[in-house]
């Protein structure tokens, strides 16, 4: 079982959803984060002064999915999440070794 | 020191000034000015999303401004000037009262003679229009203009509810200029200035016609020609602070006491049974509103909000009748504009082609229809006993001498006492009638002006709408101001750029969800 985790623009979340729950994604879970990436360090000006901006309102968007199916989850993501300007974000994959549901106390490839 | 019988002295005011009378038109004046800044200022702000408060703050001071500017310069005189374009109106007499064909009538009487009132003579001499033909004006000219001013002002305020929150901002000052000179300036001498449809009888004692009719239609003719906010903006339309809206609505309610008090032009008895009446219709609205919100939605629940809503409608029901009705009269156009206007709100919306137009604040509703309702009631309950202007002695000085209250109340040779007859008080439809055909002028008046009015704006600005991308951030995109800001950007740690909202924000997220678009 794998957990990916991908940090998109906030304005790309509707079609990211779209896309996994289209491939058929059974959950997934949202969090407000901030990020920066490569191009950190830029200036703003704003009502008159100069500031230095690093972090960017981001989503991180996380979905667990059995192995065979991450590389299709992770190519719907970043075709979805894209914009092809800076910020676009990054996925990550993570083992997990084991998953509950909570309810149920089903376990395992019966959890996800 | 030995004084002269008749020498002349300094005198504070002029013989036919009483300064009970422009005392009160001045403080009348000024509430009707508060209504608009800040009352419906705030309260327009206040009922946006955060992102779309300042620009409506914006919108308003400089609407308000720019009517004014133009009042002075040429509208006045448009709307209430002693002489018409078409000389039906001279030094405020009505020449053609009779025996004239209806078409020279009507262009004879549209609209007076434009020009300044800016020099002194102007500010300071007797107000003179055909407005008031019983009476000499007891006030000067300015005293009158302000008055009337306050009022063309206010029009436009509030239809600006139905174009927020994607008007260019330039936009909405030439739609400000051309309206208020074309609309209202001659809408209001054609019903009040002594123009056409005052001569035939129709009657607006505050301006239920003249003002929230127009508005209404008008805003929804803008907005359609507009076209919509932007589908988030539309689903996460929620009031950013309902207690600043509350300080709005106070304002506008007991403003009105001014803005219906003030028409009688004189401080008398008319102008209390006005207040009364209007505060007494208001009242009805916000009970009656709550009332069928409680037991008519789906969530059986009274709202603030509805208790605006149903607050808006009273006042402006009563606004064409205020002098004319009694109490009972007052309460039955509380009750049924409300009621109406509620019907119209929770059905009549999701018909076409009302379900098609984003009129934003539903003015169309609050201020359309019910003014278009109270016109015509004032057609079925105006009272004949609630008299206006009753008959008695002048002295030289215009002031009135020995009049009893029976002198005054009954008709003499030479003198009626101006009053309304409704057709629940005498069976005529001839009130009634008149007050039909006002409306339909004003209506087919106000929008098809409205809709040239927006197409030219539309080609001289190359769009009337902000990109979309400029409308997903809303007041700062547009003012580089934000009604509330966040924590200062160097209080935190790297930033966080400006106008970053929360991410959740930013992806359309809330706690609480809209009802999903038409």
């Amino acid at each position: 079982m794998k957990l990916i985790v991908a940090v998109i623009k906030p304005f790309k979340l509707a079609d990211v959803k779209e896309s996994l729950i289209k491939l058929g994604v059974q959950g997934m879970t949202l969090s407000e984060a901030q990020g920066f990436g490569r191009q950190r360090g830029h200036t703003e000006v704003y009502r008159g002064a100069e500031y230095t901006v690093d972090f960017l309102p981001k989503l991180r968007v996380e979905v667990l999915v059995e192995d065979d199916r991450a590389p299709d989850v992770v190519e719907a993501i970043v075709a979805n999440a894209a914009t092809g300007k800076i910020g676009d974000g990054k996925v990550w994959i993570v083992p997990v070794e084991n998953v509950v549901r909570v309810r149920t106390g089903e376990r395992g490839s019966d959890a996800i | 020191m030995h004084v002269l019988l008749g020498a002349a002295v300094q005198v504070p005011y002029a013989s036919w000034l009483n300064t009970g009378d422009n005392t009160w038109q001045i403080v009348a004046a000024t509430f009707v000015g508060l209504m608009s800044l800040p009352g419906l200022a705030v309260l327009y702000a206040s009922i946006v999303q955060k992102k779309w408060a300042v620009n409506v703050l914006a919108m308003m001071f400089a609407g308000f401004s720019i009517v004014l500017i133009a009042w002075v310069l040429w509208t006045y005189k448009m709307g209430f000037g002693a002489t018409s374009i078409g000389h039906g109106v001279k030094d405020g007499v009505q020449t053609q009262l009779n025996g004239v064909g209806w078409v020279k009538h009507f262009f004879d009487n549209l609209v007076g003679r434009p020009g300044q009132i800016t020099n002194a003579t102007s500010e300071q001499g007797q107000a003179v229009s055909a407005a008031n033909t019983a009476i000499p004006f007891h006030f000067p000219t300015t005293t009158l203009a302000y008055f009337q001013f306050v009022f063309a002002a206010i029009t436009p305020l509030l239809f600006m509810g139905s174009v927020l929150g994607r008007i260019k901002f330039s936009a909405w000052c030439l739609l400000v200029l051309g309206w208020s000179t074309f609309v209202y300036g001659i809408d209001a001498f054609l019903l009040w200035g002594g123009g056409y449809f005052a001569q035939e009888g129709a009657l607006d004692f505050s301006g239920g016609y003249v003002i929230h009719m127009s508005a209404g239609v008008s805003g929804f003719v803008a907005a359609w020609v507009l076209g919509p906010r932007l589908l988030r903006d539309r689903q996460t339309a929620i009031p950013n602070n309902l207690v600043m809206a509350a300080v709005g609505a106070g304002i506008l309610w007991l403003g009105w006491n001014g803005f219906n008090g003030g028409d009688p032009y004189y401080a008398g008895a008319d102008a209390a049974a006005a207040v009364v009446n209007t505060n007494l219709a208001t009242a009805v609205g916000v009970v009656v509103w709550m009332a069928l919100d409680a037991w008519g939605t789906k969530a059986k629940k009274p709202t603030f909000l509805g208790g605006v809503n149903g607050m808006i409608c009273g006042l402006v029901g009563i606004t064409p009748s205020a002098g004319w009705v009694n109490g009972w009269g007052a309460m039955l156009v509380g009750l049924i504009s409300t009621t109406v206007v509620w019907l119209a709100w929770n059905y009549l919306s999701k018909v076409r082609p009302f379900s098609r137009v984003d009129d934003a604040l539903g003015v169309i509703y609050t201020h359309g229809i019910a003014g278009f309702l109270g016109g015509l009631m004032l057609g079925l309950f105006g009272d004949p006993n609630m008299i206006e202007y009753g008959c008695g002695k002048l002295d030289a000085a215009g002031q009135v001498v020995n009049t009893t209250s029976a002198a005054y109340m009954a008709t003499t040779k030479s003198c009626t006492p101006f009053s309304v007859s409704g057709l629940m008080y005498t069976g005529s439809f001839h009130q009634l009638w008149e007050q039909f055909r006002a409306a339909v002028w004003v209506i087919l008046w106000s929008a098809v002006v409205t809709f040239i009015l927006m197409q030219v704006i539309r080609l001289v600005l190359r769009g009337l709408r902000y990109r979309d991308d400029v409308l997903e951030v809303g007041d700062l995109a547009i003012h580089d101001e934000e009604a509330f800001p966040e924590a200062p950007l160097a209080e935190r740690t790297g930033g966080g750029g400006p106008g970053a909202g929360s991410a959740f924000e930013l992806a359309g997220i809330g706690a609480r969800s809209s009802p999903p678009p038409e």
